[in-house]
């Protein structure tokens, strides 16, 4: 099992979760975060005070997939989730030693 | 019903399936409490006679305590028992108690017990004032009665002893619960024991009728809320006996469950959640009524403050105890209006109606009813409410008095309205009340980002209207179309005709009605770095005064979707939004001009190259009078117009555009004592400049000699066409500085980037008499040509606006440098 974590653009949400839900993967956990990459953050002035944005707005999504599905999941998200602009995020990919769902105890690829 | 998961006496399981039956058969829920009672006691009684009689034959008794003493045992709640002893058990004794508690523990009984001498029972310990509270429902189950009677002897005089206390904590308690959850009984997924207006807050009201039961004020038995009991009671019923444990929040999925009992009469889940928020409604009114009377009343700072807010008290209405009464209640019905007056009065002072006024009110509400159905301008005592500080005070009056759903009807509409989706938590008029309420919060000091958004309040001219927007934003949510933007303008376009709101605010609420949601789908679901998105909400918002009422809306909505919907990052989200559409909507104003090409006609060529935010502004009344004047000021040189309206006087002034024409006008203004709140300056492509300036007249000279009005214009012709020069005219005056407020340290922006052509230049300053004459006079003196200025002036700060050129080009970076400094000493006043 694999964790997917991904970092993406706000208004890209709708389109990457209705992809993934395309492709049957149906559960995820959203969250609204604040942060910054290469993409640093900007000045901005307003009525002539100048104050930086460092930590911009972004939304991070995490699943936990099997292993078979991982490369298909990861075209997929990234797909939905690009513009071709800085700031559309990243990926990352980490090993999942178990899962358990609480319920009724099924363990391993079962839970998910 | 799911499965029996705990037993809950050690009653045979017929017996307690017999209670079950009945009743889910007939809901009667007092049947049901005190079956279950009976069973309780029949099991404690067996198990006292076989443990504990034979090992204690004296110096001990078993009291029942709380629900369980008043007989009001839910289905699953704990059981309550208190031993009363001596002395504290030891030895044999001691494992006889534990050996009688494991045996009902084991057959299922939950059980909390405590161990007291008639003494502890009878002394306020701090951190277990819950016992006391407890005690005051017990009684005897079984044990030595001569000890009881020691404890019933003494019991009376702690109660009378610590009475104030008692209640504060008591009063303490419910505040804490109440704030939990919101302060409000209206949410979508109630627990009906805890929040507020549930069975919690009826045992307040019975305990603090006993508490002050014989003295002076006891509370009036709150009989009237007997309906509500039985309802809240059969639902808490309901809700144990389908979970088979203590769950008393009732779910989407409970609601569903409890609408298809036969005990419950047919219309689905709604209608029985109406039921509920009524029953609710009635149960918090009292509960908060009580609680603000008998908390903290031996306070002599908390009287003291009472006494001297008692001063508030005028002609019409007395403040007694923080609370307003009619003076002659009787005049209602020939002056309906008082009501309003009396709502008035609460948001200027932030007091609550008494119960007593709220009678009155409601005894005589068919005839204020019958008064507000007519089309009269009503509009005036709503607009004056919504604009005092505690405007949320009077609302929440007037919605629970009944005078809102008399004013606009269409409110009834929206009154406990459940709205079943998975991020609202209130029905329809608690999110509109709390809407209100997170907009009038703004007004106080704010940190962080939200400062941002109070700073756009306090710069709303008319900060009354994107209230009233909020006020009638949702009222079309009951239409089943899902559509609810299109029917809340239908039915706010048809309230605010009859209440007469002037044809422009009108327009300006609809639009805010129209657009609510705009914004916050732009924050959540729109690339905001794209400038195409930005420009299309630039286009819809028009104008930056229309923007920042739409984002002030958008604010206070979402913060009432519920607690925590506008997050940091949302807010984050919201004030870049603004921010780069503010932009666009500047950037415009210079770059945006209007093109007829080709289309010929007087009209057309005048409208030829003004920005155009100008034919968003102004009426077509307004353009043609603009154009009359234009016409006169080609055979003149200048023309000009003074007129009166809503308190401020608007001047406008044609005339063939000549360098510093703008320095002059603002300069001959000041020299008439004149403040000027905003002002927009631009000129045509056949060099014909339109300057409009409302201006107050703080010294009433204009107002009070109607000669000074032609002088005003005839010195204003002159001054434009330059035959007067705007200096001589300022030096007649005394020179007077005025200081408003905590001082803004003055700010000024050069930016080139904004329009291909122009230098846009933004200045923030405190605000003083003939700032705006010094600034652009600075400008024409740097050889600047004005092209288009937009100033606004509140609460004592302006903002100005300023696009200009030199000989048709930007300012070299250089230059620009200067001038800034320049622009600074000048806004500093130096």
């Amino acid at each position: 099992m694999k964790k997917i974590e991904a970092i993406i653009q706000p208004f890209k949400l709708d389109e990457v979760k209705e992809a993934l839900i395309g492709i049957g993967i149906d559960g995820m956990t959203v969250i609204e975060v604040r942060g910054h990459g290469r993409q640093k953050g900007h000045k901005e002035i307003y009525r002539g005070q100048e104050y930086t944005v460092d930590l911009l707005p972004k939304v991070k999504l995490e699943l936990v997939v099997p292993d078979s599905r991982v490369d298909e999941v990861i075209q997929t998200l990234a797909g939905a989730a690009r513009t071709g602009k800085i700031g559309d995020g990243k990926i990352f990919v980490s090993e999942i030693a178990e899962a358990i769902r609480i319920r009724n105890d099924d363990r391993g690829e079962a839970a998910l | 019903m799911t499965g029996e998961k705990q037993r809950s006496s050690i009653a045979p399981e017929t017996a307690w399936d017999e209670v079950r039956g009945r009743f889910l058969a007939t809901g009667d829920a007092a049947g049901a409490l005190e079956a279950r009672s009976a069973l309780v006691d029949e099991a404690v009684l067996a198990a006292w006679r076989r443990i504990l009689a034979p090992a204690c034959p004296g110096g001990m008794a078993l009291l029942a305590v709380g629900g369980y003493g008043r007989r009001d045992l839910f289905p699953y709640s704990d059981v309550d028992l208190l031993f009363l002893v001596e002395t504290p058990p030891a030895g044999e004794r001691k494992q006889a108690l534990a050996e009688f508690l494991r045996v009902l523990w084991d057959e299922g009984l939950r059980l909390s017990h405590s161990v007291r001498t008639p003494k502890e029972c009878c002394g306020l310990d701090d951190n277990n004032v819950e016992l006391s509270i407890s005690l005051i429902d017990q009684r005897l189950l079984a044990g030595d009665r001569a000890l009881y009677e020691t404890f019933r002897r003494r019991w009376p005089r702690f109660l009378h002893s610590r009475r104030q206390d008692l209640t504060d904590h008591l009063c303490r308690l419910a505040r804490e619960r109440h704030a939990k959850y919101h302060g409000t009984f209206q949410h979508l997924e109630p627990d009906v024991k805890e929040t507020p207006g549930g069975l919690r807050d009826l045992h307040l009201l019975e305990w603090l009728e006993r508490l002050h039961a014989g003295t002076e004020d006891a509370p009036r038995p709150a009989g009237e809320l007997g309906p509500a009991r039985s309802f809240l009671s059969a639902v808490r019923c309901f809700l144990h006996f389908r979970a088979g444990r203590d769950d008393n929040r009732l779910s989407f999925e409970a609601q569903e469950e409890l609408a298809r009992q036969s005990f419950v009469p047919a219309g689905g889940p709604a209608a029985l959640m109406r039921r509920y928020y009524l029953h609710a409604r009635a149960v918090h009114r009292v509960a908060e009524r009580t609680i603000d009377a008998y908390e903290g009343r031996h306070s002599t700072l908390f009287r003291d403050f009472r006494r001297w807010r008692s001063r508030l008290s005028n002609n019409e209405f007395t403040v007694i105890r923080e609370r307003i009464y009619f003076r002659s209640p009787a005049a209602i019905p020939h002056d309906p209006e008082l009501v309003l007056r009396l709502f008035e009065f609460a948001a200027r002072h932030g007091i609550e109606v008494s119960p007593d006024a709220e009678r009155r009110i409601r005894e005589h509400l068919p005839a204020i009813e019958n008064y507000f159905s007519e089309s009269r301008p009503h509009w005036v005592a709503l607009a004056r409410i919504f604009k005092l500080p505690h405007a949320p005070v009077a609302l929440r009056g007037m919605h629970e008095t009944g005078v809102l759903a008399a004013l606009l009807p269409e409110w009834k509409n929206v009154e406990c309205l459940v709205v079943r989706d998975f991020y609202h938590r209130y029905t329809v008029d608690e999110h509109t009340l709390a809407a209100v309420e997170a907009l009038a919060d703004l007004r106080r000091p704010q940190q962080g980002r939200r400062a941002n958004f109070a700073g756009l309040l306090s710069e709303s001219p008319e900060p009354e209207l994107p209230a009233l927007a909020l006020l009638l934003h949702d009222l079309g949510k009951a239409a089943a179309d899902g559509n609810h933007t299109r029917h809340s303008l239908e039915i706010a376009d048809r309230a605010l005709e009859r209440i007469q709101l002037p044809l422009r605010k009108r327009s300006h609420v609809l639009f805010l009605i129209e657009h609510h949601l705009d914004l916050s789908a732009a924050v959540t679901s729109r690339d905001l770095d794209d400038q195409a998105v930005i420009r299309n909400l630039a286009q819809m918002a028009g104008t930056v005064e229309r923007l920042k009422d739409l984002v002030l809306i958008t604010y206070a909505d979402v913060s009432a979707v519920n607690p925590s919907a506008m997050s940091p990052w949302r807010m984050e989200r919201l004030w870049r939004l603004y921010l780069a559409v503010h932009q666009e909507l500047t950037r415009e104003l210079e770059t945006d001009r209007i093109h007829s090409a080709g289309a010929s006609g007087e009209q057309a060529a005048f409208l030829e190259g003004f920005p155009r935010r100008y034919l968003r502004v102004h009426s077509a009344e307004e353009v043609a009078a603009h154009l009359e004047l234009a016409r006169r000021a080609q055979q003149r040189g200048a023309a000009v117009r003074v007129e009166r309206r809503n308190g401020v006087y608007e001047v406008t002034v044609a005339a063939s555009d000549r360098p510093r024409l703008f320095a002059s006008l603002a300069g001959a203004l000041a020299g008439f004592g004149l403040n000027i709140l905003e002002a927009e300056a631009f000129s045509n492509a056949a060099g014909l400049a339109l300057d409009v300036f409302d201006v107050e007249d703080p010294n009433r000279n204009l107002e009070l000699n109607p000669a000074e009005v032609e002088r005003l214009e005839w010195t204003l012709e002159r001054v434009a066409t330059g035959r007067l020069r705007a200096r001589d005219l300022l030096q007649a005056r005394p020179s007077r500085r005025r200081r408003r407020g905590a001082g803004i340290e003055p700010r000024v922006t050069l930016d080139n980037s904004a329009s291909e052509t122009a230098t846009l230049i933004e200045v923030v300053a405190e605000d003083r008499p003939g700032l705006l004459y010094q600034l652009a006079r600075t400008l024409s003196e740097a050889g600047c040509n004005i092209e288009v200025v937009l100033v606004e002036t509140r609460a004592g700060k302006a903002i100005d606006v300023i696009y200009v050129t030199r000989e048709g080009r930007k300012l070299p970076g250089a230059d620009g440098e200067a001038l800034r400094e320049a622009l600074l000493e000048a806004a500093a006043g130096r």
